[in-house]
């Protein structure tokens, strides 16, 4: 198991408060000096809030191997019952971890103030797979697969006290925060969704920083980043993981630098995901500060309708978006490929992205959890499990539709309402969830689109995409403009796009 | 190779070939960052010179006889001596030059 040798050090379950003299940098270490015996000699204790009976102890002798409280599970040893507080529990990824957790054994708590369900209602649209209320989707997991999930309707920016109230009650080992606001589209509307946007996720956020910092500081913290966060340097430069390595160098002036540890620079595209980088930097700071711990998620797009529990029963099902706001690009092309609307491209098309199926995302959270980070460790993933240009997606889609569906799909390049590079290099490095939680991606790209257009397929879900299949193509534009985007030109699959004919001739020229 | 409180002594002291040693931190990013090039230095000078981490929370007591006041710190010992310290992060190529300075001046 990749976390066996982990030890009391990384668990949640360990009290360090009061017993072992952190400090970050540079700050001075001589008050707690008189803690060392003559001989210079000293040892850390720390208590188990699990296991009280072990008195003080070592918390590096006993590894989760060892221990009888973590369990051996598919994704690594996982502690027993561990208590797995969700924010956004009734969203299109919590939902579906919360009962994806419950059945792996975990005690699952969660929050919501049901703002995604609001928020889509707001611009006329709705989820194409229909969603059942959250007393009903309770009841639904209770009946069908047994578990019991504690929920409470709070709102995390607006209701402090209540969340507080709340984890301090369940006194969860993990929080997993995926309560903010997921879209680029919906923060630039105009003024009021830009702000509101980012008030809902970075004050949010900071509001639970502070909250952990005071109930449950040695919990881990999972916070939902996105690949987004890093834009697409024009250098071509790689995009680490969060952090550049130790042997990246700045070279200036005949002298040289290592970046070890320095944060990567971050290219923002839309006022959401400059929501989203500062909420990297505002955990970087409480663990820096308090040595709170955290995995940062940088996710590449999601897509894909299917873990093995949110398919056993239609009361279970997690919300599947397809409008401008709230549609990532796969589902949405499903969803158009579905109804005989050629899928829709933004300018040429050639943009690249990081993309992770919906159950391989359930796999990576659930190896994070099982690995926690140690105190005041700040570590990024970039979880993704490929990354395929818009127009290889948009042909893979197709494919899948005609080969499997015997559909007629055809595709449309669309004037560009986003301010974004359509060319430009993308070397992303994906490595930290392979090489050091063990993940291994399961689901691959044509296969979670073929149950995607099984489900959507549906009659009642078919219907309900050409219900509002007007709000697909995008009309909120970055520059603010108010009108349709225009169609550049339809292609068949396969076929060349008017730039690159362009492009050929000119070569040949 | 991981360095405690309880060989450090012999294994930084007692030491027959230099010692480079990095202090880290979990909390402090650029330490995490620099692990896997002191493990990959640790391989490279396998026999010439011992490359080890220590962990300053869980050893409080190095960190006190070693006055490390911050993350990470690099030291190298010879002769049971401290011969050179750098604090912050370092690349690899910089970690070599150090290597050489050490082993060379003595």
């Amino acid at each position: 198991m990749h976390n066996s040798n982990c030890t009391c050090w990384n668990c949640p379950a360990i009290d360090l408060a009061g017993k072992v003299d952190f400090r970050a940098c540079g700050q001075s270490a001589e008050k707690f000096e008189k803690n060392i015996d003559e001989d210079g000699s000293s040892q850390v204790m720390a208590e188990c809030k699990r296991r009280p009976e072990l008195g003080l102890f070592d918390p590096m002798a006993i590894t989760f191997e060892q221990c009888s409280e973590w369990r051996e599970t598919p994704y690594g040893y996982l502690l027993k019952d561990m208590r797995v507080m969700i924010l956004g529990i009734d969203g299109y990824l919590g939902w579906t971890l919360a009962l994806w957790l419950a059945k792996l054994g975990c005690k699952v708590s969660g929050v919501d103030n049901y703002s995604r369900r609001d928020w889509v209602k707001e611009r006329g649209a709705h989820t194409v797979v229909p969603i059942a209320r959250m007393s009903e989707r309770l009841h639904a997991a209770k009946e069908v697969l047994g578990i019991e999930i504690n929920f409470r309707q709070i709102d995390i920016l607006n209701e402090r006290g209540r969340l507080k109230e709340f984890i301090d009650e369940v006194k969860p080992e993990v929080i997993v925060h995926y309560g903010e606001c997921p879209s680029a589209p919906y923060s630039m509307i105009d003024v009021d969704h830009a702000i509101a946007v980012q008030r809902n996720n970075v004050l949010g956020t900071l509001g639970v920083l502070f909250i952990m910092r005071d109930v449950v500081p040695e919990s881990s913290l999972i916070k939902l980043g996105t690949m987004g966060e890093y834009g697409t340097p024009l250098t071509g430069r790689p995009l680490f993981e969060g952090m550049f390595p130790a042997d990246a160098v700045l070279k200036w002036d005949n002298r040289e630098w290592s970046l070890g540890g320095e944060l990567t620079p971050r290219d923002p595209v839309s006022f959401y995901h400059v929501s989203k980088v500062q909420d990297t930097y505002n955990t970087v700071e409480a663990c820096k500060y308090w040595w709170l711990r955290s995995y940062d998620v940088m996710q590449g797009v999601i897509y894909g309708v299917h873990t093995d529990q949110v398919s056993r029963d239609p009361r279970l099902r997690t919300r599947l978006d397809i409008d401008e706001w709230f549609g990532t690009v796969i589902n949405r092309f499903v969803a158009q490929a579905v109804i005989g609307l050629p899928l829709t491209l933004y300018g040429a098309g050639e943009q690249i992205r990081g993309f992770i199926p919906l159950e391989d995302a359930m796999q990576c959270m659930t190896r994070l959890i099982a690995f926690p980070p140690e105190p005041g460790q700040y570590a990024v993933v970039n979880q993704m499990s490929g990354y395929y240009s818009l127009r290889e997606l948009a042909e893979t889609v197709a494919r899948v539709g005609k080969d499997g569906f015997n559909l007629a799909v055809k595709i449309q390049r669309l004037e560009n309402p986003r301010v974004e590079s359509e060319r430009h290099p993308f070397e992303p490095i994906y490595e930290n969830l392979s090489k050091r939680y063990g993940f291994k991606p399961k689901v691959t790209l044509e296969g979670e689109i073929y149950r995607m257009f099984e489900l959507l397929m549906q009659p009642e879900i078919k219907r309900r995409i050409e219900e509002k299949k007007h709000h697909i193509i995008p009309k909120t534009w970055w520059s603010g403009e108010k009108r349709q985007v225009e169609t550049i030109e339809v292609l068949e699959p396969g076929s060349q796009m008017k730039m690159e004919e362009e492009k050929s001739v000119a070569h040949r020229g | 190779m991981w360095l405690t409180e309880a060989n450090f002594d012999e294994e930084v002291f007692n030491s027959k070939i230099p010692v480079l040693v990095d202090f880290w931190g979990s909390w402090c990013i650029p330490s995490q960052m620099m692990k896997p090039i002191i493990d990959k230095l640790s391989e490279e000078y396998d026999g010439r010179v011992k490359v080890g981490k220590i962990n300053v929370d869980q050893n409080p007591g190095v960190r006190a006889k070693c006055k490390v006041l911050g993350c990470p710190t690099i030291i190298i010992f010879k002769d049971s001596k401290e011969v050179i310290r750098k604090v912050g992060a370092q690349s690899d190529n910089q970690l070599r030059e150090l290597i050489e300075l050490a082993v060379l001046k003595g």
